[in-house]
């Protein structure tokens, strides 16, 4: 007797979510199977790429990112050698100087180079604040204000500030909302509510329900991941419907396997290519998990996970 | 004349005034001259979101008069009083766009008259995060600018926006106060019309941030009057007309205060004499509740110094309820007999107490609010431990009648005086607990006769009161049980289910503190479950239960019972005080508590016990659970109950013994039940348990076998 297969397709499905507007506009999620199960039934929307930079600028990056970088000095290059970055469908900015515990830039500077950044690219753009929720709060209204009609995608809205974010970037200025949570369902399912509570449509949401480099308590990262699509499709959870964006530049590239230098640990080889296997590692493991999205930010990173993406979706 | 006569008489002065306007503007401009208001994208923003209709010129403008007219009936009810209030505001609405046309500035500073959509959208954020906490509409003059000003800042002081109109407006320039949107203080105009300018920020928020459709009358006026804070104050003398504005604010959901004598409507139209009250008045009507941001006192307050020991030579003074009558206590009240923020000390404070004395003290903490419940006293004071130990160079320990204070010479100089305990509680029960409190005081009582007194005659009985309460709580007596999954960030699958006899297996969280987490935190990790449709009363299953554990699971559990170590157990996330499982050879169970590190005669520590029994999946015979479960009626109730417990740790046998003694006695009629049980004195294995077990003729050994 042949074998049937039988596919694994739910009556459920994550949310669609558009960024960005134009022909480079992307649709985040809207699949109806398991996380890259395209053999259960076509995945419409591929995962996506967003390329990382900082308002901090090239300084402490690698050489490779340095390189690729190239000749761009202002904010507007930057921005654009980051968009045309070839797997690269959308841009991330993240005002890491904006922490008052760091350099601590001033709203107005940051607002300005959002501009820049927003009126030289034509890929969609994402915001990342300095992880100061204060700061964020006021970072991201004033932000979201002068990107108007850009459809930004702002992240985040924290427990801690979400009202300050989700009402401004959501419901004032028209632009999608970034929910991230701490690697927890429940937290995670909550935010949404909240969010949803203060009048913001749950298709203007993106979840980020946290992050971790492979390794680093990675497990808890994969099991949060597995709980939330499978109750978001075998379970109907609407309030968990949301696509997926998970920063994993951030993580892969903060741990001793990418920070130590060549000089403290010969034995581990070039720093630089350390580096880019966390980030590879750590993105493929959070595709397979259910990312819909991921933000990388070296080149070689960008450029793997993009075949890995054409290759199974 | 009746408060509808009021309203209708001046509805049509109104309509009559716009009437003569609109055409006078077409006789001089001709029915296609352009009217707009500047800088936004909603038309005439109020008639918009009540009709879905956008105009553009005057000869719309006459059209929308005509569909003004149709609010205006006059039945006496009070649907036609709103409407016709709100028809006023329409018409108001119409005379301030008239003075717009040909892009004329009919306002000069400080005035702002119309406010652009982008002033909304920024004032809009902070009205969503309660930053900003309300809208005061003041109307009209004061009596005398004194007392305008002073009502302005008292609102400016809140973080409230305060909208101005009409007289306030000189009587604020007169008394050189700083206005503008920076300061949250918008004079809008002296015209009475002007006061459509406030009513079109909340209709704009409605249609920005409430995704309000434009025509969607009802929804708009649903959306205003539960999301938008404002309120209004209206100075006498009142006319018709500014009644009539008022009927129209009341629609919304606005509250009016005056301090004219006129009619009132509960909750709607309130009249307070005294100007100085109009705050105080107005936030209480429109349940208005501010954040509170800061603890008025002059020394740090933070977790940091929780856990601080001031030592004997460093005390300024102790209050020290072992050796002097002292106590500490929540009441709730109803909300006309508290005063918020009213902190009294009855009695000397510490500057007038010796150095280094023992002396005694009383606080209670007054409470009131709507969804307030009296089971959540003791829940707030059970934090108080926690609130008064944050306080720089303050000790705290004990509870109830038995609590012990320090406070430091380091923070005696500082400045701190017994006011500020009342300032910390305060600050902390209305910040943490501001769901459920509306109002808040503080009685400090140091007087000692009054804290004996109080002690016996309020205090002590009070406290009876509760525990008789929780003695009397049974799973049987209430209508709901709660979901615990706090854990869950750790323990994917496990839910705790918290009945009144069955506390979360971490012994934190009892049945009251679970509805209290409910109640202030609905979204949270404590919620509802229903009991209603029995499956087997024996083992505590309930089909409602399992749907609950099922959805809060995520699907990984099935059914669980509430009474059974042997079938569906619950399950445990890891963080269980106890844990009990079966000793097969004298057919009972062991106990073993966290803290005992020594074997049990299962043959296993509490750590190997524990990494089999958590994780959040079902192990028949084993279970996480509390140390206030041990001595509850429920305990394995399937199986027989408590007189299935053959061995526990020293320790956690002398603390649970009169409990369980009693619950002994009262089930099996057993005296002194805990003398049978065995623990690591008497046996470490099998076999020396069952002959110790055999000689005190232990109830296990003639039940039915487990299994």
């Amino acid at each position: 007797m042949p074998f049937t297969g039988k596919s694994g397709k739910f009556n459920a499905a994550i949310r669609t979510v558009e960024i960005g507007t134009g022909d480079k506009a992307v649709k985040l999620g809207g699949e109806n199977v398991m996380p890259l199960y395209s053999f259960d039934a076509p995945i419409e929307n591929a995962p996506k790429i967003g390329v990382l930079i900082t308002d901090l600028g090239m300084e402490n990056e690698v050489a490779g990112i340095k390189d690729y970088y190239a000749g761009a000095s202002s904010f507007a290059e930057i921005a654009k050698k980051a968009e045309e970055m070839p797997g690269a469908d959308f841009v991330v900015l993240r005002f890491e100087g904006a922490d008052p515990n760091g350099e601590d830039r001033s709203i107005e500077d940051c607002v300005a180079i959002a501009k820049e950044v927003g009126d030289a690219i034509t890929a969609p753009l994402v915001i990342e604040g300095c992880k100061n929720v204060e700061k964020d709060a006021e970072l991201f209204t004033k932000v979201a204000e002068a990107l108007q009609g850009k459809n930004v995608l702002i992240m985040s809205a924290r427990e801690e500030n979400y009202k300050a974010v989700a009402a401004a970037a959501g419901l004032a200025y028209g632009q999608k909302v970034g929910a991230e949570s701490a690697v927890d369902i429940n937290l995670a399912k909550q935010l949404n509510v909240l969010i949803g509570q203060l009048g913001v449509d749950p298709a203007n949401v993106v979840m980020n329900v946290g992050s971790a480099a492979a390794g680093y308590g990675f497990e808890y990262v994969v099991s949060t991941m597995d709980r939330v699509k499978a109750a978001a499709l075998s379970q109907g959870d609407v309030q968990l419907q949301m696509p997926i964006i998970t920063p994993v530049a951030d993580e892969a590239w903060n741990v001793k396997e990418a920070m130590a230098s060549e000089a403290d640990m010969p034995e581990w080889g070039s720093q630089e290519e350390r580096g880019i296997d966390m980030e590879i590692e750590t993105a493929a493991a959070v595709l397979a998990s259910g990312s819909n999205a991921v933000i990388l930010k070296h080149p070689a990173s960008v450029a793997t996970i993009s075949k890995l993406i054409n290759e199974l979706v | 004349m009746t408060l509808f006569d009021v309203v209708f008489s001046g509805n049509d002065a109104v309509y009559g005034l716009t009437e003569k306007a609109i055409d006078d503007a077409i006789a001089a401009n001709g029915a296609d001259k352009a009217v707009a208001f500047p800088d936004t994208a909603y038309s005439l923003p109020c008639y918009y979101a009540v009709t879905g209709t956008k105009v553009t010129n005057l000869g719309e403008l006459k059209e929308a008069l005509g569909v003004v007219k149709s609010l205006m009936t006059r039945e006496k009810r009070l649907h036609d009083a709103f409407m016709s209030g709100i028809a006023t505001a329409l018409c108001a609405e119409f005379i301030e766009v008239l003075k717009y046309m040909d892009g004329a500035a009919p306002y000069a500073a400080p005035e702002a008259g119309h406010l652009p959509d982008a002033a909304i959208r920024e004032l809009g954020v902070p009205l969503v995060t309660g930053d900003i906490p309300g809208v005061a509409v003041i109307l009209g003059a004061a009596p005398t600018a004194e007392e305008g000003v002073e009502l302005v800042k008292s609102y400016q002081g809140q973080g409230i926006l305060v909208t101005l109109v009409g007289g306030i407006i000189d009587q604020c320039v007169e008394k050189g106060l700083k206005m503008g949107a920076n300061v949250r203080v918008i004079p809008l105009g002296k015209d009475v019309t002007a006061v459509i300018h406030a009513v079109s920020v909340a209709v704009r928020a409605a249609l920005i941030f409430g995704n309000i459709q434009p025509g969607d009358a009802a929804g708009l006026m649903k959306y205003t009057m539960e999301r938008v804070p404002a309120f209004v104050n209206a100075f006498a003398p009142l006319n018709d007309v500014i009644v009539a504005c008022g009927a129209g604010a009341i629609a919304l959901g606005f509250p009016v205060i005056t301090n004219e004598e006129t009619f009132r409507v509960p909750k709607s139209l309130i009249v307070q004499k005294d100007v100085s009250k109009f705050n105080a008045t107005s936030l209480e009507a429109r349940d208005i509740k501010l954040k509170i941001t800061k603890i008025d006192i002059p020394v740090a307050f933070a977790s940091a110094f929780e856990g601080e020991i001031i030592r004997r030579g460093d005390m300024q003074v102790e209050f020290d309820g072992s050796r002097v009558d002292c106590f500490e206590l929540v009441l709730s009240k109803d909300a006309t007999e508290v005063e918020d923020h009213k902190i009294e000390l009855i009695g000397p404070d510490i500057d007038e107490m010796p150095e280094g004395s023992k002396q005694s003290i009383a606080y209670i903490v007054e409470v009131a609010g709507k969804s307030m419940q009296s089971d959540f006293e003791s829940v707030f004071e059970r934090k108080f431990h926690s609130y008064l130990n944050c306080v720089e160079g303050m000790m705290h320990t004990g509870q109830r009648d038995m609590i012990r204070i320090r406070i430091s010479k380091e923070t005696y100089q500082a400045g701190f005086r017994l006011k500020h305990i009342g300032e910390v509680l305060y600050a902390r029960v209305k910040s943490e607990f501001a769901a459920v409190v509306d109002k808040c005081q503080v009685k400090i009582i140091t007087d000692p006769a009054q804290c004996t007194e109080l002690r016996h005659s309020l205090a002590i009985p009070m406290f009876d009161k509760r525990d008789e309460r929780l003695t009397t709580l049974t799973d049987e007596g209430v209508d709901v049980y709660y979901s615990c999954i706090m854990c869950q960030a750790f323990s994917p699958s496990h839910v705790c289910v918290v009945t009144p006899e069955r506390l979360g297996l971490c012994g934190a969280v009892s049945w009251l503190d679970a509805k209290a987490t409910n109640e202030l935190d609905p979204q949270g990790p404590c919620q509802v479950i229903t009991k209603e449709r029995v499956i087997d009363e024996r083992i505590g299953e309930y089909e409602d239960v399992n749907e609950a554990v099922k959805k809060f699971s995520q699907g990984a559990l099935e059914d669980v019972s509430l009474y059974s170590l042997i079938e569906k157990p619950m399950t445990s996330c890891g963080c269980f005080e106890c844990i009990c499982g079966i000793e097969p050879l004298s057919n009972g169970v062991c106990i073993a508590n966290r803290e005992y590190a020594g074997m049990t005669p299962i043959g296993m520590t509490f750590s190997e016990l524990a990494s089999m029994t958590g994780g959040g999946v079902q192990t028949p015979g084993f279970m996480g659970h509390g140390k206030h479960f041990i001595s509850s009626k429920k305990f394995m109730k399937a199986e027989g109950g408590v007189a299935r417990i053959v061995w526990m740790p020293k320790d956690l046998k002398e603390q649970v013994a009169e409990r369980l003694n009693a619950t002994a006695k009262e089930l099996y009629g057993i005296d002194n039940f805990t003398d049978m049980i065995g623990d690591e004195t008497i046996a470490e294995d099998p076999e020396t348990l069952l002959e110790f077990l055999t000689e005190k003729g232990h109830p296990a050994l003639g039940m039915e076998p487990m299994m």
